[in-house]
């Protein structure tokens, strides 16, 4: 009597788990008549999922089946996502992907202020690899210190040549793989001599960074130049006066199994009409007024016509 | 000492009741999405735990190198056990689920052997006595005499890996966790509320039915205080 | 066998064991969290864990408890502490994130040491509560000489529970930017530097482990040796009916 029951209970879970296996799978245009499956992914921050679904919305008009990794991590782990066919698609940053890339490859870094010239040198390193760099956008987001404004006011400062006398006294925040970039912690010992008491890890640009300067936890953060709470919260961004900081345009990286012309074609014409302005603004919507990175994304996509 | 949050300055309601109606959508994905990677974790680990328990319970021998492993697969952190498979089995549901797989077998081996070895000994003397031979003991006197403490495991595992869950949402999977995971990059109130609310509701759901269940199918034991 | 040698270069290299991110202070940070927590929710769980068995009401609150403690994720309890305290909160003193983490950690440790307490003073049989009353004892006396001795065992098994629980989920605390070994966790999967990683999971895993005994072996000490079990007849108890695990 009992084992019948066992057994009937037993198969109920199975069945339930089943069920809601298959409950979950996404619904989208069928294959017969969808262009073809794209995976897009974006870093831990509202800036990628916004630009990652704004690609994504685009190519999903245009039929074809988008798929989204959001917030997959860093780039320690979405470009080799990238390479190894997991993904196929995220929108990167010129300069600090190209300097990525060739520190992977264990060449001499190569990123500089032209644009076009990083996606050109980011295409040679990469297309062993099956990877292309479309067109670089206008619009830019590059690594940036912000102090509190107290501090600036304090210390008089305004751009990164002046903390030479505060340095070595200060702590930096910033997210755990500062260290290792050339555009963080090691950059600004090499191009400004800045050597800082101490490393905190936190996020990128995220709350636990802002919250961390706000308390005096830090003394210096790492933010980004399109940020939508630098002013909200009363930081000064510090001017890269020796321009350590180099083209970090929005590019799109993709495999080229699925760059075909006219995926192409979209994202370019995607990329030349995206704008820093827009950008912050749409970051400010996200990370202040806590509205959705994909809503957000739609309504640009609709929008500007895609 | 209490802050309007992570940043401490921008005011942000604990709950926006908009955001809920305008994202009933990722919600329930979010909901489907953990249920189905629990029900997972917990089955599967009953198909590996019943086995290795059958063995523990029988063999001197394999009883403590089983207890070890189990136990020492216990003790990882859940952070550490899930980065660790990333390399082997990527971003991908079967890193989320060995690691939950990985975490209810201690507690449902132990349950098991536990559950076998309290049926007293005359009941299985009578049983031989009567001419059960093995295997037909096994399975209609020795399991069901162990059902309790078999299901108490079930509830505990089931739990615990319904709170398990969401820490997957570092490696891309998260169910319920993806909304805390939000609420923490982007300082939101409203997600975390809700991915913990629901969280905690699935746990309290599922400890209830298979409470129930347990009393549906051994209807001769007494609900014990601590059940 | 290559990986394994990474591992063990990374503990070799001195300047992990330097500073503020280093090995002994991240050690040490981890500990005096860990001990910290277990020691004020065991100031606030064991009295009422006691005093519910004790009288004898309220039991099947007890009981629940650990189900509903069980029940809540401990990254979403991270998360929401910090939301409610601030990550910033005493970090001249404590250090970053330190006070979400503690209190989340309390929170945690709480549930089992109030129902193992609780099953511990209520498993003291009915007839040795008797003869004590027979013998002249007043209330206290057979609390303090009678009741707690016997249900100390169990007493300090919730304790050990707790303990291991708040050692593993120390880890997760480094999400909201507390240190602490899981800072090496987290800081290695965001780097993708995997020997730090696993380092970092070795030395968590060790600690619990050397909590687990240590406090099996203060179990052991603590229970009246009329009331030890005999090789023979030991007994293990089924997880979910007295003893209690949760993980992080």
């Amino acid at each position: 009597m009992y084992l019948k029951r066992i057994f009937v209970l037993g198969a109920s879970m199975v069945a339930l788990a089943l069920v809601t296996t298959s409950c979950g799978s996404t619904g989208g245009p069928s294959s017969s008549t969808s262009k073809g499956t794209i995976r897009i992914a974006s870093f831990n921050f509202s800036e990628s999922i916004i630009l990652a679904h704004i690609y994504g919305d685009a190519l999903k008009n245009k039929g074809y089946t988008v798929t989204y990794r959001d917030k997959l991590g860093n780039r320690e782990i979405v470009e080799p996502s990238l390479e190894n066919g997991i993904i196929d698609l995220y929108a990167g940053y010129a300069a600090t992907d190209l300097n990525f890339i060739d520190k992977r490859q264990g060449v001499d870094l190569e990123a500089g202020s032209d644009a076009k010239a990083n996606v050109d040198k980011l295409n040679a390193r990469l297309s062993s690899k099956g990877v292309k760099a479309l067109d670089p956008s206008p619009a830019i987001d590059q690594n940036a210190f912000a102090v509190t404004k107290a501090e600036a006011d304090q210390y008089h400062l305004t751009k990164l040549s002046d903390l030479s006398s505060v340095a070595s006294g200060w702590t930096l925040g910033g997210p755990p793989e500062c260290p290792q970039r050339p555009f963080c912690q090691p950059g600004l010992q090499q191009t400004y001599g800045l050597h800082f008491k101490a490393f905190k890890s936190l996020d990128a640009g995220g709350p636990l960074t802002y919250a961390a300067l706000k308390q005096g936890a830090i003394n210096i953060g790492l933010v980004f130049s399109s940020d939508g709470g630098i002013t909200a919260n009363n930081f000064v961004v510090l001017e890269d006066d020796k321009h350590l900081e180099q083209a970090d345009n929005i590019v799109p990286l993709i495999r080229t199994a699925v760059a075909n012309s006219d995926v192409t074609s979209l994202l370019n014409s995607i990329d030349a009409k995206l704008n820093t302005p827009d950008l912050t603004a749409l970051n400010k919507s996200a990370d202040v007024d806590k509205q959705d990175p994909a809503d957000l994304a739609t309504t640009w996509v609709k929008g500007h016509g895609f | 000492m209490l802050a309007a949050g992570v940043l401490g300055a921008i005011d942000d309601p604990w709950i926006r009741w908009s955001w809920i109606s305008g994202h009933v959508d990722v919600i329930t994905a979010a909901l489907v999405q953990h249920i189905q990677l629990t029900l997972i974790a917990v089955v599967i680990g009953l198909v590996i735990a019943v086995p290795l328990g059958l063995v523990a319970w029988r063999s001197r021998i394999f009883r403590g190198p089983i207890f070890s492993l189990t136990g020492i697969l216990y003790t990882i952190p859940s952070l550490a056990l899930f980065s660790a498979l990333v390399p082997f089995t990527g971003f991908t549901v079967l890193t989320a689920e060995v690691g939950l797989v990985s975490y209810t077998l201690l507690i449902l081996v132990r349950n098991i052997v536990v559950g076998l070895t309290s049926v007293p000994d005359e009941v299985r003397e009578a049983a031989r006595g009567m001419g059960f031979r093995p295997l037909a003991e096994l399975v209609r006197i020795d399991l069901p005499l162990a059902i309790p403490a078999i299901v108490a495991g079930v509830r505990i595992a089931t739990v615990t890996t319904i709170g398990l869950v969401t820490v997957t949402a570092l490696i891309g999977e998260g169910g319920l966790g993806s909304l805390i995971y939000d609420g923490l990059l982007r300082d939101f109130r409203t997600p975390l509320v809700v991915g913990t609310v629901l969280s905690v509701a699935l746990a309290f759901m599922a400890d209830l039915s298979l409470a129930g269940a347990q009393r549906l199918i051994t209807p001769w034991s007494r609900a014990r205080a601590t059940t | 066998m290559n990986f394994v040698n990474q591992v063990l270069q990374w503990f070799l290299n001195g300047a992990h064991w330097q500073g503020e991110g280093g090995i002994p202070h991240r050690t040490l940070e981890h500990v005096a969290m860990s001990g910290a927590s277990v020691l004020t929710a065991a100031l606030i769980a064991l009295p009422i864990g006691i005093a519910i068995g004790h009288f004898g009401k309220g039991g099947n609150l007890a009981i629940n408890i650990s189900n509903i403690g069980r029940a809540i994720p401990s990254f979403a309890l991270l998360v929401l502490a910090a939301q409610v305290f601030g990550i910033a909160a005493a970090s001249q003193v404590v250090g970053f994130g330190a006070v979400p983490a503690f209190v989340a950690l309390v929170a945690l440790a709480i549930p089992p040491m109030v129902t193992n307490s609780y099953i511990g003073m209520r498993e003291v049989d009915a007839d040795v509560r008797e003869a004590a009353r027979g013998m002249g004892m007043r209330d206290r006396a057979v609390l303090l000489r009678v009741e707690l001795p016997i249900a100390l065992p169990l007493i300090m098994a919730g304790i050990r529970t707790s303990a291991v629980n708040v050692v593993a989920t120390a880890t997760l605390a480094a999400l909201v930017a507390w240190g602490g070994l899981g800072r090496f966790i987290v800081d290695g999967f965001g780097l993708q530097d995997y020997p730090m990683m696993f380092a970092g999971a070795i030395m968590v895993a060790v600690l619990s482990l050397i909590v687990e005994f240590s406090l099996a072996g203060a179990q052991r000490l603590t229970t009246p040796a009329g009331l030890r079990p005999s090789k023979s007849a030991r007994k293990e108890e089924p997880i979910g009916t007295t003893f209690d695990t949760a993980i992080a």
